[in-house]
C-alpha cells in the first residue's frame, strides 16, 4: 500500500493508483532530478513475497536479479510491520542495497502503533525513512538516504538472516555444491539465496537449473536435503523456511514497535461491520452499483442536453459559417457530416456517460470498496470457477475492458486470468454503456436498459460456466488482502479520472472522426447503398433492424460508441425513436453490446494471451452477438414487451 | 479407534499409562489391546506394544474417515446431508478427487499429513468451522505446494494465532486477522487450515 503513491509524488507520473492490491500489473518508469542528481525510479508490482507464485512476483524479482539496481527502496506499512519485514527478509537475501520507506506511521499512530525506527534501522542494518506518502512527507529524506548508500558515504550492512541450525548446516552444504557446480549462476545470483531457494524448490529456479547436467546434480542434491528437513520437522521446506522468515520478522517488529494505546476500532473497521457486513453487505453492494448506474444516466442526461445545442445550434453554424465559403461544396459536407459531427458526436454522447463513470470508478477504487465487494461476491464467482478477486477486473470492466483486461493478471493461474479476462470482455464497458444508455434507457426507458444489463449478466453467468467447464484444470480459492478502508483522496480521484478521460479522449476521437469521415465519404461517393445492400439478408432479414444499421456495426469494431454516432450520422438524426422502433433500438444495442470487443481491448487479449485466444473469443463474441440478436429478433416480434 | 489413534502416537505406552491418559479404567484397555492384538494391529514387545504395519494403517484410515466426516465433508455445503447419501465410501483417493475436488498433490499433501500429525486429531477444526470473533493457532495447512506456500507466506505458518472478523454467508469466504492484516480466505481455503480453538 503506497507504493504507487510515493511513486507518483517523486515522479510526478500518472501512474494509476488504486486501494485494491495488484493494481501495479507492470512496472512504470519516471525519473526525477534531486541535489544534482538524476534518479530513475521504477515501480514495481507490490508483493509480499519474493517467490515464483505470480507473475507479478516474477515480474520483480525478475528485474532486481537481472537489472541490480542501485537502491531498492522497501514500502513497507506501518500498521502491519512483521507482515511486510518478511518481505524486507527476502530482499535481504536477494543481496541488493536497500532503503526503507516506513509508510503510513500516521494510520499506524491512529491504530495505536508507535515505531521506533532508529531501532528497525539498527536492528535491520537498513536506513528506515518513515514516511506519510499522500501528503509528502518524509520523501526528502528518503531520497537523500537513497543518494548516501549509492555513494557510499551510509555504510549499509544488512543483518544476517539466521535460520535453525538443522537448516543453516544444509544452507551451507547446498551453497558449496553450487559454488563447486554451477560457477556461472552464482556469478548471476547470490549462492546464498539459491541454495535457500533449492531448499525450498523454487520451481522457476528448478526450471531454469534443469537445463544442464549439473544443474540436475544440483536439483537432486538440494531435493534430498529438503527431504531431510522435512523428516525432522514434518512440514513441506517452503512452510519451514517461511516459519522461520516470519520468526525473525515477528521479532524484529516487536523490539520495534510499541503498542500506546488499546488497539480501537477504527472508522473503516465499523464501516466494514456494514459494508462487508454477512447480510447488510449486498443490500449495500446493489445499492453502490444501482446508485452508480442512476448517477450516470441522469449526469449524463443533463449534460448532453447542454452540450448538443451547444454545438448544434452554435460551434457546427459557427464553424460552416467560416469555412462554407472556402471549400467546395462536396468537400464541406464531408467536413460537416465527417469531422464536425464526429467530434460533436464524441463529445455530446460520449463524454457525458464516461467522465461521471470514471469519477465513481476513481472514488470506489481509492476507498478500498473493491476488496469488500469482491470479498462478497466470491460465492457467486466459484459458480463460473473464478473466485472474489475476479470480481475487481470484472467491475473494472464497466469502466474499460481494456485495464480490466490487463487487470486480470491479480488471478493466480493462466487458466483463471483466461476465464476472467473471457467474461471481462463481455461486460458494457462506458462505451457500451453510451450506446445502451444513449439510445435504449433515453428512447425506450430506463427499465429497459437495466433489462439489458440484466440481460448481459446472465450471459456472462451462463457462458462463464461452460467455459469453466469446458476449460481443464482445478479451480483456485480466494486468497487476498483486505486493504483498510480510507477516505478517497480528492487530488488521486480528479488525477485519476482526468487521466482516464484523457486517454479516452486520445485513443477515442481520432477513431471516432476517422471513422465519421470514411463514412461520409462513402455516402458522398454513393457506396453506402451497395455495402448496406449487401449485408441486407443478415441485418434485415435475421436481426430485424434498418438496412443502414448494419454500417455502423462494422465501424463499431473501432470504438462501440462509433455505432451509436454513426447511426445518428446515418439517419440524419439524435432522436432515434423518430426512425427506429423500441424493438430494433433493444436490438442494436443488444448486438453493440456483445458482438465483439474492440480494436484496443483485443489487442489487450493479444498482449495478454496471444491471437490464437484472443480472436477465438472475438469470434464467439461475433457469433453470439449475432445469435442472440436474432433470437431478441423472434421473440419480440412474438411477444413484443418493449 | 480413538484408543488405536492414541497408541498410533505413543507405540510404546504402557496400559497404565494409557488408561491414565484416556481416562478409562484399565481392564477396558486391556480388552481393547487383545481385540487390537487378535486383529492384528498390536505387537507385544518385552512389555511394550508396538504398532504393526496393520496397524498403522489403520490408524491412517481411521484418522481419514475422521477428518472426512468431522470436518471436510461438514463444510461443504449441505454437507452434513450429503453425507448421509455417501454410504460407506470403499474408494477414497476417488471420493476425494469427485466430490472434494483435491488432484494428486493436495491428496499426497492430505496423506503426508494423517501420517505425520501428531497429538490427536480431535482437537483440531478446519477455520471454516470457526466462528465469528473466535481464535485458534494454526495447527497445519494441507493441499498442494502452490497452496501450502500462499498461506505460508500470507502469514499462517504453523503456531501462528488467527482471529475470525467475519464470514460470508452460504459457506462464502471469511475475514481473519493474521499478523496485524485481514485476509480474506475462501471457504475451500479456510477449510484446508487446522487450528486449534482458543477459548
Amino acid at each position: 500500500m503506497g507504493k504507487s503513491v510515493i511513486f507518483n509524488q517523486l515522479t510526478g507520473l500518472n501512474q494509476i493508483v488504486g486501494n485494491w492490491p495488484g493494481k501495479t500489473v507492470e512496472k512504470a518508469e519516471g525519473s526525477l532530478y534531486f541535489e544534482g542528481h538524476k534518479i530513475h525510479i521504477i515501480d514495481l508490482p507490490g508483493i509480499y513475497s519474493l517467490s515464483a507464485y505470480s507473475i507479478e512476483e516474477l515480474v520483480a524479482r525478475d528485474y532486481i536479479i537481472k537489472e541490480k539496481p542501485d537502491v531498492v527502496i522497501n514500502v513497507l506499512d506501518a500498521s502491519a510491520l512483521e507482515r511486510n519485514l518478511y518481505f524486507t527478509i527476502q530482499l535481504i537475501e536477494l543481496e541488493v542495497p536497500i532503503v526503507i520507506a516506513l509508510n503510513q506511521v500516521d494510520f499506524a499512530a491512529k491504530k495505536g502503533i508507535r515505531i521506533d525506527e532508529k531501532k528497525l534501522s539498527k536492528s535491520l542494518g537498513i536506513p528506515v525513512i518513515p514516511t506519510v506518502a499522500v501528503t509528502g512527507l518524509g520523501l526528502k529524506e528518503l531520497l537523500s538516504a537513497v543518494l548516501k548508500v549509492v555513494e557510499g558515504k551510509d555504510a549499509v550492512k544488512p543483518l544476517q538472516v539466521t535460520y535453525g541450525k538443522e537448516i543453516e548446516e544444509r544452507i551451507s552444504k547446498l551453497q558449496k555444491a553450487v559454488l563447486d557446480l554451477l560457477p556461472e549462476a552464482s556469478a548471476k545470483y547470490p549462492p546464498r539465496w539459491l541454495a535457500v531457494k533449492l531448499l525450498e524448490r523454487d520451481p522457476e529456479i528448478v526450471k531454469q537449473l534443469k537445463g544442464s547436467e549439473k544443474g540436475r546434480m544440483v536439483v537432486e542434491i538440494a531435493d534430498g536435503l529438503a527431504k531431510e528437513i522435512e523428516g525432522l520437522h514434518g512440514e513441506p521446506s517452503v512452510v519451514i523456511i517461511a516459519s522461520e522468515r516470519y520468526g525473525i520478522a515477528s521479532r524484529l517488529a516487536s523490539e520495534a514497535q510499541r503498542f500506546f494505546a488499546p488497539p480501537r476500532l477504527t472508522i473503516g473497521e465499523r464501516m466494514d461491520s456494514i459494508t462487508a457486513h454477512k447480510f447488510l453487505g449486498y443490500p449495500f453492494l446493489a445499492g453502490v452499483m444501482t446508485l452508480t448506474f442512476l448517477t450516470i444516466f441522469i449526469l449524463g442526461g443533463i449534460l448532453i442536453g447542454y452540450l448538443e445545442a451547444l454545438f448544434d445550434d452554435f460551434l457546427i453554424p459557427l464553424f460552416m459559417g467560416f469555412i462554407a465559403p472556402l471549400v467546395p461544396p462536396w468537400l464541406g459536407r464531408i467536413v460537416k457530416e465527417g469531422i464536425l459531427s464526429g467530434i460533436a458526436a464524441g463529445v455530446t454522447i460520449a463524454l457525458p456517460y464516461v467522465v461521471p463513470f470514471y469519477l465513481i470508478l476513481a472514488i470506489l477504487e481509492d476507498t478500498g470498496y473493491l476488496p469488500r465487494a469482491a470479498f462478497l461476491m466470491d460465492n457467486l464467482m466459484h459458480k463460473i470457477g473464478l473466485h472474489g478477486k475476479a470480481f475487481i477486473p470484472l467491475l473494472l470492466g464497466y469502466g474499460c475492458n481494456v485495464p480490466a483486461c490487463i487487470g486480470c493478471r491479480i488471478m493466480e493461474t493462466e487458466r483463471e486470468r483466461l476465464l476472467a479476462a473471457f467474461v471481462t470482455v463481455l461486460i458494457p464497458c462506458a462505451a457500451r454503456t453510451v450506446v445502451i444508455l444513449g439510445l435504449v434507457g433515453e428512447f425506450v426507458g430506463l427499465h429497459a436498459a437495466l433489462g439489458l444489463y440484466a440481460f448481459d449478466l446472465i450471459i456472462v453467468f451462463i457462458l462463464g460456466r461452460i467455459a469453466f467447464k469446458a476449460l481443464p484444470g482445478e479451480p483456485i480459492g480466494l486468497i487476498m488482502e483486505m486493504p483498510p478502508y480510507k477516505v478517497p483522496s480528492s487530488k488521486v480521484v480528479l488525477k485519476k479520472t482526468w487521466f482516464r478521460t484523457k486517454e479516452f479522449v486520445y485513443v477515442a476521437f481520432p477513431l471516432i472522426v476517422f471513422g465519421s469521415t470514411i463514412l461520409s465519404t462513402l455516402e458522398t461517393m454513393g457506396l453506402m447503398e451497395s455495402l448496406a445492400e449487401a449485408m441486407r439478408p443478415l441485418i434485415v432479414g435475421w436481426l430485424g433492424l434498418p438496412a443502414t444499421a448494419g454500417i455502423p456495426l462494422i465501424f463499431g469494431i473501432l470504438r462501440k460508441e462509433l455505432t451509436l454516432i454513426l447511426l445518428a450520422q446515418l439517419i440524419g438524426t439524435t432522436k432515434f425513436s423518430t426512425v427506429l422502433t423500441s424493438r430494433q433500438m433493444v436490438i442494436f444495442s443488444m448486438v453493440t453490446m456483445i458482438y465483439i470487443p474492440c480494436i484496443a481491448t483485443i489487442a489487450a487479449l493479444i498482449k495478454e494471451f496471444g491471437w490464437k485466444r484472443a480472436f477465438g473469443i472475438s469470434l464467439l463474441d461475433v457469433t453470439l452477438a449475432l445469435f442472440m440478436g436474432g433470437l431478441a429478433n423472434f421473440i419480440l416480434q412474438a411477444w413484443p414487451i418493449v | 479407534m480413538a484408543k488405536l489413534e492414541l497408541k498410533g502416537e505413543n507405540p510404546n505406552s504402557l496400559v497404565n499409562q494409557l488408561s491414565h491418559e484416556l481416562g478409562l479404567p484399565e481392564n477396558e484397555v486391556e480388552e481393547t489391546i487383545s481385540l487390537a492384538i487378535k486383529r492384528g494391529f498390536l505387537q507385544r514387545e518385552e512389555g511394550f506394544f508396538r504398532l504393526t504395519e496393520k496397524g498403522r494403517n489403520e490408524v491412517l484410515a481411521h484418522r481419514e474417515r475422521y477428518v472426512h466426516d468431522r470436518y471436510v465433508h461438514p463444510s461443504m455445503p449441505f454437507g452434513r446431508i450429503s453425507r448421509l447419501f455417501d454410504g460407506t465410501i470403499r474408494n477414497w483417493s476417488f471420493h476425494w478427487r469427485s466430490k472434494h475436488g483435491m488432484d494428486d498433490e493436495a491428496l499426497e499433501g492430505l496423506y503426508d499429513r494423517l501420517r505425520s500429525f501428531q497429538g490427536r486429531i480431535e482437537n483440531a477444526l478446519p477455520l471454516s468451522q470457526l466462528r465469528e470473533g473466535k481464535r485458534g493457532v494454526v495447527v497445519f495447512t494441507f493441499g498442494g505446494r502452490g497452496l501450502v506456500q500462499r498461506l505460508a507466506e500470507m502469514g499462517l505458518t504453523p503456531g501462528t494465532e488467527v482471529t475470525i472478523v467475519r464470514e460470508a454467508p452460504f459457506h462464502g469466504p471469511i475475514e481473519v486477522r493474521v499478523r496485524g492484516v485481514s485476509l480474506a480466505l475462501g471457504h475451500g481455503i479456510a477449510s484446508r487450515i487446522f487450528v486449534k480453538p482458543l477459548e
